[in-house]
């Protein structure tokens, strides 16, 4: 019997383009320290940390159908065990960020239990009740300050893995040091998670993940475990989210219940992101963190103006172009940067689309 | 719609104040003036601690010329927005030194930040615990805690809070029961703490304070604790209460028919606005009083008394006097002072040093950090600013702030005694 006359393949030539882009861009990246300046670091690091939360949010509401609204218990859970092992047992902040994604996850298992019992609006709110509880029971932890919060010890910050050899090789200070580390672990975690998603996404998981959500009863059908797959999903959200926190307050280097658990910063921005650059595709917080940012450092400074205006811009944008800017961007140029449609080429069924 | 003009009226003002604070001196030797960087709350719960800010700095621009450039950041009354305008006022702005004032949430995230960079940071209107224990990496373990090395701190602590009320609670007849209301906030914890707030430190002065617990900020519902304080009989009643917390609390008191003698709060009745909100049952509340037009010193920068600079802030405002004006002017005051004495502006040590070494008269006091009435774990970074104790009194429809005890600070004259209520 011969080869069958078509292959299956995902890849298309503009994401194998872009695919050596994003290599050289990365090479940049990473080497940002040599060419960036203290402010640009520290707003490299701002967008690679909201991407990685806008990021597994996609991957909960876009991919997962899973609408939670209550992932700032994650972020204020992970940064508090990070705080709460550095203070308590003396752990390096840098391996205690590992520790805010496992009770992130701790706190994930009950929450799943729960919310899952939920649907639509109702696990949306059920999952912003139980972070709201997660942060009323932090306040009352006082050796990390209560309701007050507390600092990052000075031993602790300085005596953080690798800020002295990254302080000699630049010949910088430890503080400009230490958010040169925070900045490349911020990188290192957004590879990972954006390489993670795509590489699920590609899997039969993802699939089946891509299948439960357009519609829970038939994927059963046909013999996906929806159960599951929404389970594995928000555990590993919320790991991610967890240590993305730990990452966020670590370069804070202070904290306080309502700043950690702030649903504004962590939870409103991050579906704005999301929203804005196109719900259900790789692409889309990643476009959608980048308006965000250009809008945050042009309007911040009006105050409640420039909330308002990042409203109006939602409403806009879900009205205009429910799929966001990168759906209006893919619907005109069929342009797939991280393609996991599986197209058939070859053979009497199709011809290679361009 | 009244709410819409507010917000529009507030963030035009702090557009105004940005503009005035980079325009304020002509930039004639723009590469040598002293950048100053100063962050306050101008909008959101806070804002009214921040009402004389501008009126400070065009007076500081007055006094000192082209010598200074004062950057100006808006807290939004959030500690998340604190730090980043700190960082930016360090990494952006590259400030020889920061302004910090208005409550533990805007000082100690500022603070934190400046430590950290290892630019000098100076710090008011917090009481010093929460100031210098909440930046502790644990509160609760005094044998970790560290002095620091650029962050400095002057203002009035919980012992002088403690003498104060209790001296005018003194002045009548109680039955030394009081009920407690702290809030689960870095005032709160500190004023509540079992071990060095107010319980212990009341119980030795013949008060057993009633504490139901902590509660969190905008509750709406107090029941638990008036009930609580009502079974106790409680003939006073004290606490940190934010303003919108204490007019719910207090209408549901009356509500209730919890009344008691006395109630001394701090942090909600500091403002004129937060008694009007309150109407008639606000009279003869108490508090503690800081700085008022009647205190005897003047400031080193203008060379105004107190009454002065109070009466020159109604003139150009429109507005009553507050408290934050007297503290806010001697921020600058000591930057002035500080900057005078350092040969150069851009060497965070010398100016360390040169805070660690003020001695100076202000507007709000002499200013020393030499130690006294701390303990060791503090006399480096914090010098202390007199207190006193006042009522409000509502005297045909105006709001008096009246100064009824001196005895922890007798220089400060007394306009009568305490009342009940």
């Amino acid at each position: 019997m011969s080869a069958p006359a078509y292959t299956v393949r995902t890849g298309t030539r503009a994401s194998r383009l872009f695919g050596w882009g994003l290599l050289a861009l990365l090479v940049a990246l990473v080497a940002a320290p040599l060419w960036a300046d203290r402010g640009m670091i520290q707003d490299l690091f701002f967008i690679l940390t909201m991407l990685v939360l806008a990021q597994f949010w996609n991957l909960l509401a876009g991919y997962g159908g899973l609408i939670s609204i209550g992932q700032q218990a994650f972020v204020g859970l992970g940064a508090y065990a990070m705080f709460g092992a550095v203070i308590v047992w003396g752990v390096n902040p840098v391996p205690a960020i590992l520790l805010g994604g496992v009770a992130a996850v701790l706190l994930a298992i009950p929450t799943a239990f729960f919310a899952f019992r939920l649907v639509g609006a109702y696990f949306a709110i059920g999952t912003w009740v139980i972070a709201d509880m997660a942060r009323l029971i932090v306040s009352q932890w006082q050796v990390v300050g209560g309701g007050t919060g507390t600092s990052l010890p000075r031993e602790a910050r300085a005596d953080m893995w690798g800020v002295e050899t990254i302080a000699a090789l630049f010949d910088m200070r430890a503080a400009a040091a230490r958010d040169v580390l925070a900045y490349w672990l911020a990188l290192a975690l957004a590879i990972a998670t954006v390489a993670g998603i795509y590489a699920l996404l590609r899997s039969r998981q993802g699939l089946a993940l891509a299948a439960v959500r357009d519609n829970v009863e038939a994927a059963g059908a046909v013999g996906v475990d929806a159960k599951r797959m929404r389970w594995s999903i928000f555990l590993v959200a919320a790991f991610g989210t967890g240590i993305c926190g730990a990452l966020i307050f670590l370069q804070n280097a202070r904290i306080a219940p309502d700043a950690a658990f702030s649903v504004v910063d962590w939870m409103a921005y991050v579906i704005f992101i999301v929203v804005i650059g196109g719900i259900g595709r790789i692409e889309g917080p990643i476009v959608g963190v980048l308006v965000f940012f250009v809008l945050q450092s042009t309007l911040s400074q009006f105050g409640a103006w420039y909330l308002m205006a990042l409203g109006l811009l939602a409403i806009t944008v879900m009205l205009i172009a429910p799929r966001g800017l990168w759906g209006v961007i893919s619907d005109r140029t069929g342009l797939q940067l991280f393609p996991i449609q599986r197209r058939l080429y070859g053979g009497r069924i199709a011809k290679e689309t361009p | 719609m009244s709410m819409n003009r507010r917000r529009l009226i507030q963030t035009a003002s702090a557009g105004g104040l940005l503009a005035a604070s980079g325009l304020a001196a002509p930039a004639l030797a723009q590469g040598a003036r002293i950048r100053i960087g100063y962050v306050s709350p101008q909008s959101g719960p806070l804002a009214a601690f921040s009402e004389a800010d501008q009126f400070v700095i065009d007076a500081f621009a007055a006094a000192t010329g082209d010598t200074f450039e004062v950057i100006v950041k808006d807290s939004q009354s959030n500690p998340n927005r604190a730090a980043d305008v700190a960082q930016e006022l360090i990494i952006d702005d590259a400030v020889s030194m920061i302004l910090v004032a208005s409550t533990p949430e805007t000082t100690n995230p500022v603070a934190t930040v400046a430590e950290s960079e290892g630019i000098p940071v100076l710090s008011t209107t917090a009481p010093w615990q929460p100031w210098f224990i909440g930046q502790q990496g644990n509160p609760t373990d005094p044998g970790s805690w560290r002095p620091f090395d650029y962050a400095f701190h002057y203002f009035w602590g919980l012992e002088d809070v403690i003498a104060v009320f209790a001296a005018m609670w003194d002045q009548f007849d109680t039955n030394g029961q009081v009920g407690g209301l702290f809030p689960n906030d870095g005032d709160g914890n500190a004023w509540g703490d079992p071990v060095n707030g107010l319980p212990p430190a009341m119980s030795e002065r013949g008060y057993t304070i009633v504490d139901p617990g902590r509660y969190q900020n905008l509750t709406d519902d107090f029941t638990a604790q008036i009930n609580a304080f009502k079974a106790a009989n409680a003939e006073i009643l004290t606490g940190v209460v934010i303003p919108p917390d204490f007019t719910t609390f207090w209408n549901q008191a009356k509500q209730q028919g919890f009344n008691p003698k006395a109630a001394s709060i701090g942090k909600a009745i500091l403002f004129p606005q937060s008694l009007e909100a309150l109407g008639e049952s606000g009279h003869n509340l108490s508090s503690e009083v800081w700085w008022t037009p009647t205190h005897p010193f003047s400031s080193s920068l203008t060379g105004q008394s107190a009454a002065e600079m109070a009466a020159a802030f109604t003139q150009a405002t429109g507005r009553p006097w507050t408290q934050p004006i007297g503290f806010v002017h001697s921020l600058f005051e000591m930057a002035a002072d500080v900057m005078g004495r350092v040969d150069d502006a851009d060497d965070p040590d010398a100016v360390a040093e040169a805070i660690a070494a003020t001695e100076l008269e202000t507007i709000v006091g002499r200013i020393a950090f030499d130690g006294a009435g701390l303990p060791p774990f503090a006399a480096t970074n914090v010098a202390k600013t007199p207190l006193v104790g006042g009522q409000w009194r509502l005297n045909d429809g105006v709001w008096d702030l009246v100064v009824v005890d001196n005895s922890t600070a007798p220089q400060i004259p007394t306009g009568g005694r305490m009342q009940p209520l």
